[in-house]
């Protein structure tokens, strides 16, 4: 009988079929309802920059792994997600340029640098807005963006004009219903609430997601929003604007739950998207910009691995300074 | 396999295996023409040989490698030595292999005439440490421990494994003899045993506390049952012997009546065979029977890249040889067909928190695992809480870059235990 080899590795001997690339690929399809609802919204220029967006992210990180030498991982589908993200967080408008070096910005200085997927402190699709917000202000002023659209709603975006004119204001502007269903301006994959949601809820109960986060960013961005809008109503705006516009539902569902700069143990989750909803809301009732967003779960990504050293002791383990 | 289920919001639920309700008998393999036995003892070529190859041996003949060898193993048959060599584990940790060549016809007397088997537990210590199941004796006997409690296990530690509910719903009887057994040899004075709480047990047991244990996976590992049974959080880096406690399964304590009933010993294990489609089988196979042998009498093919998996999906280990020998302690063999392997990766850790989700010891793995890739055992240990591991692998089972975090943590705490060893 010819000897054979037998295949010899260690325990345990099942996994339960999980990967990264099955996980960012749910997390890719959950963001289309949003996706495709900004498509339809904001048409071709919209798909240009998603295209764009995504392959060019995907390209960065490839040119990165081959000129380290290092086995290329594009196929995990982690740079995917952040080129569609960033590209979601885009106005339709943003001009081909501001793409790429968006790309590279969140893929190489955002992750890549740091050793790769699972590394970065910061989420990369936030450090790539965040910079380019700073740098190019007027590329991503919604108001602006749009100004050769013709839409059939208030073409306003309802944080800036919030922000301009006081709640009061602009109270009759914008329904509740106008903005779960994206009648707002903003970017192409954010502005869609019911589609946030849905796909949020879908990545929450398929486990992609810990539900703990998503959960006490939205009671977050509730609480402290009627803290303010109970002290001011005429200046400051109440919950649902502050929900349902601007990157809110994007970052309560896609942006603040990214593995990698997002704590695990319970207590720092519910810490975590509590306070990242606070810091948001203080940004933009009292703040310089517009939507705090970017820039509120940035600041949490820093305090992270501070907020997640609180964590159960472990069984049987010895306290000693108790 | 299990897969992840469709939705996925609580954490993975994995049951452990009941057997049938009326079980049938397990198929006998007939005893083969070669069997090998595993010796822990090293081969030194400066020690006094008490055995070599070309000896002879009898059915129940106490075999040691060397004059002053503390370790022993039992031939099951009479015949002759072939081989005498050195077997390493998964670890690297060397024991010997002995080959027997079986001629009944060698057999002159019944081997109860070799025992004089007393009601003190070193003298079962001296005699019956190869059982089926293999009796913690040598604990037991070691005046050191200082043993007060016994858990005797009805479930099986491992997931797709039957064996010892098979032999808890056959032979209740004779693991309530073992008990007076234990009682009668030993000094313990607490006795308990679990029993899973969907396995119908239909006798009263008086003679030990009774723990029903939960159906879903890992709550039939010692730590567990301390923790869930016995208000028992064993100290990181202890062992349930550390506290006096010794877990003993259903079929050691099954052996031990036989033993004690028959004065004689008994080499047949009762194994769970799984097959490639899943399908399982129950086996009596004589100690020592290379595993081929069970394939075939189940026509079970291992072909190239195949795993035989001995021990459990969870915690058991892959051996390289359908030579591998049935041993007292071995309750299960899978066999998995190439296309079932998951794939292992070398990704980092992207801190998707299932792992955390998932752990019954409640251990930051995610940090730790990035500490032992690193190779920085003692502040894993210290910090990270290495030592707490009970050693599930659900960790591994649930994680999405597929790192081999179980292997990780086995390691971790091997080299662990070398370096503390080397200071």
């Amino acid at each position: 009988m010819k000897p054979y080899k037998l295949t010899v590795s260690h325990a345990p001997f099942w996994h339960d079929g999980d990967s990264l690339f099955k996980t960012n690929l749910n997390i890719m399809m959950a963001a289309l309802p949003a996706v495709i609802f900004g498509l339809f919204q904001f048409r071709a220029p919209a798909l240009g920059v998603l295209a764009l967006s995504l392959s060019s992210a995907m390209a960065w990180e490839l040119i990165v792994t081959l000129a380290s030498g290092k086995k290329a991982s594009i196929g995990d589908l982690d740079s995917a997600v952040i080129g569609l993200f960033l590209g979601m967080m885009l106005p339709a408008t943003a001009p081909w340029w501001m793409v790429i070096i968006g790309t590279f910005l969140a893929v190489v200085l955002g992750k890549m640098i740091y050793g790769g997927i699972g590394a970065n402190p910061f989420n990369p699709v936030l450090l790539g807005i965040a910079i380019l917000t700073l740098s190019w202000a007027t590329h991503l002023d919604f108001d602006a963006a749009y100004i050769n659209y013709d839409f059939n709603f208030t073409a306003l975006a309802p944080l800036a004009a919030v922000k301009a004119k006081g709640a009061l204001a602009v109270s009759d502007l914008f329904s509740l219903n106008d903005l779960v269903m994206g009648k707002q301006v903003g970017a192409i994959g954010t502005t869609f609430g019911l589609g946030l949601i849905i796909g949020g809820v879908y990545l929450i109960l398929r486990g992609f997601v810990r539900w703990e986060i998503p959960v006490s960013f939205i009671i977050g961005i509730i609480f402290t929003s009627l803290c303010f809008n109970l002290a001011n109503p005429d200046k400051y705006a109440g919950p649902m604007i502050h929900l349902f516009s601007g990157y809110t539902l994007f970052g309560a569902f896609f942006l603040a739950p990214e593995n990698s700069s997002s704590p695990v143990n319970k207590i720092p989750m519910l810490i975590f998207g509590f306070c990242a909803a606070g810091m948001i809301i203080l940004m933009r009732n009292i703040g310089a910009y517009d939507d705090g967003t970017v820039l509120g779960i940035l600041l949490l990504n820093v305090v992270n691995p501070l907020i997640d050293a609180i964590r159960p002791k472990a069984l049987g383990k010895e306290v000693r300074n108790a | 396999m299990i897969k992840r289920p469709f939705f996925a919001l609580t954490r993975p639920k994995l049951g452990y295996d009941i057997p049938e309700p009326d079980p049938k008998e397990p198929k006998l393999i007939p005893v083969p023409s070669n069997l090998i036995l595993l010796l822990h003892d090293l081969i030194d070529s400066a020690g006094e040989p008490l055995i070599k190859t070309g000896d002879k041996v009898e059915k129940g003949e106490k075999l040691y490698l060397y004059k002053d060898s503390e370790e022993y193993t039992v031939s099951p048959v009479a015949g002759t030595i072939k081989v005498i060599d050195t077997y390493s584990d998964d670890f690297g940790n060397t024991s010997t292999y002995l080959v027997i060549n079986t001629d009944p016809g060698l057999t002159a007397g019944t081997d109860a005439l070799r025992y004089e088997l007393k009601d003190t537990i070193t003298s079962a210590d001296e005699y019956l440490r190869t059982l089926p199941g293999a009796p913690p004796l040598k604990t037991l006997a070691d005046p050191g421990m200082k043993i007060n409690t016994i858990v005797i296990t009805c479930g099986d530690t491992d997931l797709l494994s039957t064996t010892h509910q098979y032999i808890a719903l056959r032979f209740m009887d004779e693991i309530k003899e073992g008990i007076q057994v234990l009682k009668r040899i030993t000094p313990v004075s607490r006795f308990c045993i679990t029993i899973p709480e969907n396995l119908t047990i239909k006798a009263d047991i008086t003679t030990a506390e009774v723990f029903r244990t939960s159906t879903i996976y890992p709550s039939n590992l010692p730590q567990m049952i301390l923790k869930d049974h016995l208000n028992i959080v064993l100290p990181a880096g202890k062992k349930p012997e550390d506290m006096g406690i010794c877990f003993m399964t259903a079929e050691a304590v099954v052996s031990l009546a036989r033993a004690y009933k028959t004065k004689t010993v008994c080499h047949e294990k009762v194994l769970t065979v799984i097959g490639k489609q899943g399908t399982p089988y129950r086996v009596t196979a004589t100690i020592g029977t290379p595993l081929r042998r069970i394939f075939n009498a189940f026509s079970i093919q291992a072909n190239e890249q195949d795993r035989i998996v001995i021990g459990g999906p969870m915690k058991g280990f892959a051996t390289y040889t359908i030579h591998h020998p049935v041993q007292p302690d071995m309750d299960t063999v899978i066999v998995q067909d190439k296309t079932n392997i998951a794939e292992l990766s070398g990704n980092p850790c992207v801190n998707c928190g299932k792992c955390i989700h998932v752990c019954p010891a409640q251990i930051p793995i995610n940090i730790l695992v990035r500490y032992l890739e690193a190779g920085l055992y003692e502040d894993a240990a210290d910090r990270y809480d290495l030592l707490s591991c009970i050693e599930c692998g659900l960790c591994a089972y649930v994680c999405t870059a597929r790192i081999p975090i179980y292997q990780y943590i086995r390691l971790g705490k091997h080299e662990l235990l070398k370096l503390r060893a080397d200071a």
